[in-house]
């Protein structure tokens, strides 16, 4: 640190928080300085929301002072810390899907010339905002249509629009692909440059190494280290949050048994619209990969697999040829799937853990009625098994967090006793202790006789615990890369379509036939 | 098949049972309870075993309707036909009845024939409004305002535009359904503590009940659980219409007849009692029980006003619909309080 | 018919002739839809009305609508005028107010206008009135009740859907009752539906120890009412008059049930009369614009079998 600090614009001083007798923070200190990038990190759990949400009026803190510009200030509601200056984005976007990105900018603060909107300045001010991010969209197109980091842009640009002195992000490349991840940064650099005060968390160490000037530990309610940034190695800070040794975050790859049977065979499936010639084996005990960018049809090919949208091709489970229509088939069938989207898709966020653990094998808890005392059974042992942490036993599940609401939903899935796991982003939004316990529990499972197949958009994830990884782009299967060969260059030169491979199918196909 | 996770920290998450008595539950009952009193309070008569039985008996059919209802509702569905719907069944089968009288006599079996004609009747009318829902993907709200607008022209189309009446002698047969009972307890309130009771253990302890609420919290989720969101959803319909039937085999014996007046509003005092029982009226949440004392609080406030002189019978309806908005608000404070 | 018009009372004289045209003409009858009752039979007969006067009446079209609530009715009216270029409008108007001002618009133009049972809220619009006679229709009641009862009886009343009309019956009732001793214990609404009609009922009947009579004012409201009295098993009450001459109780008038002994007649007809003299004035140089007032009439067992109509659905 060989500049001289500038004075904080926002700092917290010995903040607690508690709801009901529970202290979830204990006196946190944190100073935000303009032109400076400062990452909070911490394990999910550790009190980084509540920290950020009390910066942002969303929420009041129990004790300790909140100062902006040197000045003390109780926000009673996000509007008056936006008035400050103080701007959060959401990991979930706060944005209306069904209006356009220029209402989206200015909704609730519409300019008008009398009592009308004055649509031609809107519209003038919203593409000089998104021009400054270097992101023309169009103002007219509904935000539904937008991808994540274009929604993510136009969070920034909102920001921007209220003259935000300091900008708070809540895992901003939690949703983006590498090369969105890396346009983030450039913009986020940029706004440093202009004097923006950057707060952001992230569970990808690698970028808080990249971005970061100052950074925050928390564990526990607590700040456990609060310095610079590059004084830490990624390793040393996984440490700092887990409170312990990170051993390797990889379980080992056990060889496999050659002569283990084939658990899935698929051969020319096709998912109108998004994917066509999707052939490829799967064999029992074993780890699949799949890699590629967003839109490469990854999602869209095994929700059809599963029954979860049209599709048509031969598909053998065990050796038997079966065709699934609807997903309740492919789990009577012991196929399951576990979605990548457990906020909209996976969990009943307004329901408790019981009602969701057991909602996907609910038969096997019921002879006429359902048998409470075997749900409450199963949570228990789901609770313990896979380390679910909650505040209390009977809280709704969309106030666990991320992680702990993955771990429910893995126990969910798990809970029907699949032949076939087939996990969308398994570790999505989920910390760095988390994660690892997700790669020990598929290897785990896979190890038991599960095959699995991951999809995931994190390379190093992808290679770290598959045992083979199936590329694909534009709907089609490019490559497969096994062994010595996985390394993340081969993978993004066929994700780029750099690259093109024989489909091992066709090879095994022959060989099997 | 579930593998033990490595535990990164050694104390998991403490689980205290947290029980708290929360207004959503007690609110309902308060309202329900303070009307009783107030009743008993204002009129000596109005505990008299002769008016419970006149508003429990009364409620019925209404009640046996909300309950369907509850789990319509609960499963993130509507249906606005269920008046009509019991005026055009209650039509069908006055003039069922009517037209086999000659050959099959007065008699049980003639009683049964009808019963069966209603069931019939609304199953079949709970399956199209279901299949339309469901099928079709149209919108539960204009698929009902449809068929209500259908079912009650059919009734008045049926009765000529005046009054299907039962035979007199058909009706004096039927009449114990409405009038007798059982051990004192008419058979109406009989029918409407069962089709409850059963309600309430279908909705709370049944897969059926589960995925009800699954699919009005998040109709993807239930999706992606392998729950059949379509097929779950049809019989939340069917169920409906069937209980409309069973509502109109209690409700013919009654006045013996059906015209174009005939469950006039039901369908919007249904969704009021289920509503004022404590389910979300954008699905999700369910309670039969609620719906119960629901139903009885809107019987019970007919009731009182008929039975004191305390406002205006110009005002009835004020004071319904305040009493609607009172028992509701007194839920909304508990939830956010809690 | 005959009978109903033998029933007329002519209250006004009128001078209007209308010369005959060659020409096809075409009347419009709009009338509220048949949610009770009474308003079922006055569709009913509107129907036949219609039905038997085309066949009269070569020259004459018909078009008949009927409307479930009052800016339905407003609808009805506006295109009869733009699309059917009626000639002459008979209407029953849902309500008053809302009404009087597409009915003048029609008057304005040159339409000839019938106004029936229901008056328009300000005078002098329509060529031709046809009504009943509330406030009649709750005195012939309420004289029956103080002939049938003993200074000191005590009767509850079934109102109707708080209307004028129902209020008109109510105050022509309370004003023949006055003297007579008779004590009206209490009015509810059970407007004109039987459902309804039987609740209220239960509820004086919990509330009243002693009722020596019902007036229910209206023959659906009868039904409700019976039902409700005899599932009590009361036999304090004597008989329960209702009004406007349903068939089943005329029917049981006729045939000397006591619970029923007399009735009061409200004729959903006069809808007919309406169209029949509207459709006279239109083919022929008659005279028939003024006012009619249908009056109300005592049914009993005596007379009752003059005013049962079997085919009638009310």
């Amino acid at each position: 640190m060989d500049e001289a600090l500038s004075a904080p614009v926002l700092a917290l001083e010995g903040i607690r928080r508690s709801f009901g007798p529970v202290e979830v923070l204990h006196g946190v200190d944190l100073a935000l300085r303009p032109g400076r990038v400062h990452a909070l990190i911490g394990e999910n759990g550790a009190g980084k929301s509540t920290t950020m949400k009390i910066m942002a009026g969303y929420q009041p803190a129990s004790a300790g002072r909140l100062l902006v510009g040197g000045e003390e200030v109780r926000f009673k509601t996000m509007a008056e810390a936006e008035a400050r200056g103080v701007v959060m984005i959401h990991q979930e976007f706060n944005l209306a899907e069904h209006l356009t990105v220029e209402q989206n900018l200015f909704l609730g603060r519409e300019l008008k010339r009398g009592i009308l909107l004055d649509k031609a300045a809107m519209r003038r001010r919203t593409r000089e905002l998104l021009a400054r991010l270097d992101r023309p969209l169009d103002p007219d197109l509904p935000v539904a249509r937008l991808s994540n980091s274009d929604k993510q842009m136009l969070e920034i640009a909102k920001a921007l629009s209220r003259e935000a002195r300091v900008l708070i992000m809540d895992e901003p490349t939690a949703v983006l692909t590498l090369a969105e991840t890396a346009v983030l940064m450039e913009q986020i650099r940029a706004l440093r440059a202009a004097g923006t005060a950057i707060l952001f968390t992230s569970h990808k160490l690698d970028e808080v190494k990249a971005l970061a000037d100052d950074l925050t530990i928390m564990r526990d309610g607590a700040v456990v280290y609060s310095g610079s940034a590059e004084a830490l190695s990624p390793h040393d800070m996984a440490e700092a949050m887990v409170g312990r040794e990170m051993s390797d975050l990889f379980p080992p790859k056990p060889s496999l048994d050659p002569a283990a049977p084939l658990a899935l065979s698929v051969r020319g499936l096709e998912v109108p619209g998004h994917a066509s010639g999707i052939s490829f084996d799967l064999r029992k005990g074993e780890i699949l990969g799949v890699a590629g960018l967003i839109g490469a049809g990854r999602t869209e090919t095994f929700e059809g697999l599963c029954g979860l949208r049209p599709a048509h091709g031969e598909i053998r489970l065990f050796g038997e040829s079966v065709r699934f229509r609807a997903p309740s088939e492919a789990l009577a069938q012991g196929v399951a799937y576990l979605t990548e989207d457990r906020k909209t898709r996976g969990l009943l966020l307004a329901k408790g853990m019981r009602e969701n653990l057991t909602l996907q094998a609910l038969r096997k808890f019921a002879r006429i009625l359902v048998d409470r005392r075997a749900e409450e059974r199963a949570l228990d042992r789901a609770v313990r098994e896979f380390d679910i942490r909650a505040g209390s036993r009977g809280m709704l599940v969309g106030n666990l967090s991320g992680g702990n609401q993955q771990k429910l939903l893995f126990a969910k899935t798990l809970l029907s006793e699949p032949r076939v796991l087939i996990a969308d982003e398994p570790t999505r939004g989920v910390d760095i202790g988390a994660k690892q316990q997700i790669y020990a529990l598929l290897r785990e499972l896979a190890a038991q006789g599960l095959a699995v197949v991951v999809i995931s958009s994190e390379m190093q994830e992808l290679i770290g615990l598959a045992d083979r990884i199936l590329v694909m782009r534009q709907g089609r299967i490019l490559g497969e890369v096994a062994g010595a060969e996985m390394t993340e260059e081969a993978v993004v030169r066929y994700a780029m379509g750099v690259a093109r491979h024989v489909r091992p199918g066709e090879i095994r196909s022959e060989e099997t036939a | 098949m579930t593998a033990p996770l490595p535990a990164s920290s050694p104390t998991p998450a403490a689980f205290a049972p947290r029980r708290r008595i929360s207004m959503t539950v007690v609110g309902p009952i308060l309202a329900l309870i303070l009307l009783a009193a107030l009743g008993a309070w204002l009129n000596p008569n109005f505990l008299s075993a002769a008016n419970i039985t006149n508003v429990l008996a009364r409620s019925a059919f209404i009640g046996i309707i909300a309950v369907g209802m509850t789990f319509v509702i609960t499963a993130g569905g509507l249906d606005l036909s269920v008046g009509s719907m019991a005026a055009f069944i209650a039509g069908l089968m006055i003039m069922v009845m009517n037209a086999a009288l000659p050959s099959m006599g007065v008699g049980i079996p003639i009683v049964l024939l009808g019963m069966g004609a209603a069931l019939l009747a609304g199953l079949l009318a709970g399956l199209l409004n279901g299949l339309l829902i469901t099928k079709l993907g149209i919108e539960a709200f204009i698929v009902t305002l449809g068929s209500m607008g259908i079912y009650r022209s059919l009734v008045t189309w049926l009765a000529d535009g005046g009054t299907l009446s039962l035979d007199f002698q058909l009706r004096s047969f039927y009449q114990p359904i409405y009038y007798g009972g059982i051990f004192g307890v008419s058979w109406p309130i009989v029918v409407f503590g069962l089709v409850a009771i059963l309600g309430e253990i279908v909705m709370r302890s049944t897969v059926f009940g589960r995925w009800c609420a699954a699919i009005g919290s998040n109709e993807q989720v239930a999706k992606y659980s392998s729950v059949k969101v379509a097929r779950v959803r049809l019989a939340t319909y069917v169920m409906l219409g069937l209980l409309v039937g069973l509502a109109v085999i209690m409700y013919v014996p009654r006045l013996g007849s059906a015209s174009a007046s005939t469950g006039l509003l039901w369908e919007l005092e249904a969704i009021a009692a289920v509503i004022i029982g404590g389910t979300l009226l954008k699905g999700g949440f369910g309670r039969v029980w609620g719906t119960v004392v629901g139903v009885l609080i809107l019987s019970l406030i007919g009731n009182i006003l008929n039975l004191t002189d305390l406002v205006s019978p110009y005002l009835n309806g004020a004071i319904q619909g305040l009493i609607i908005v009172l028992a509701v608000i007194l839920q909304r404070e508990g939830k956010s309080g809690a | 018919m005959k009978r109903i018009l033998a029933g007329l009372c002519l209250t006004t004289a009128m001078s209007l002739s209308a010369p005959a045209f060659a020409e096809t003409k075409t009347v419009g009858v709009s009338i509220p839809a048949a949610t009770h009752g009474w308003a079922g039979g006055m569709n009913y007969f509107a129907q036949e009305a219609v039905k038997r006067l085309e066949a009269t009446y070569p020259d004459l079209d018909f078009v008949l609508a009927t409307a479930s609530d009052p800016a339905k009715q407003v609808n009805d009216i506006e295109d009869m005028v733009a699309t059917r270029n009626i000639s002459a409008l008979v209407v029953l108007p849902f309500e008053s107010e809302p009404l009087t001002g597409p009915v003048k618009a029609v008057a304005d133009a040159g339409v000839w206008v019938t106004v029936v049972d229901r008056g328009l809220s300000v005078e002098g619009i329509e060529d031709l009135y046809v009504a009943g006679d509330n406030p009649g229709f709750g005195r012939v009641a309420g004289e029956f009740m103080a002939k049938s009862l003993p200074e000191g009886g005590k009767i509850v009343v079934l109102r109707g859907i708080p209307t004028t009309i129902d209020n008109e019956r109510v105050e022509g009732f309370q004003a023949a009752l006055e003297g007579s001793g008779v004590e009206i214990l209490a009015m509810e609404h059970g407007n004109w539906n039987r459902d309804k009609a039987f609740e209220v009922t239960q509820d004086f009947l919990s509330k009243y120890p002693q009722i020596d009579a019902v007036w229910a004012s209206d023959d659906d409201m009868s039904v409700g009412a019976l039902a409700a009295i005899e599932a009590a098993g009361r036999k304090d009450v004597k008989f329960v008059l209702g009004g406007a001459g349903m068939k089943e109780m005329i029917a049981r008038t006729r045939d000397g049930d006591a619970m029923i002994p007399a009735n009061v007649t409200y004729p959903p007809a006069m809808i007919a009369t309406a169209i029949e003299v509207t459709a006279l004035g239109l083919v022929s140089s008659a005279p028939v614009s003024g006012r009619f007032v249908i009056g109300s009439v005592l049914v009993t067992p005596e007379n009752a079998a003059q005013y049962y109509y079997p085919d009638s659905p009310f």
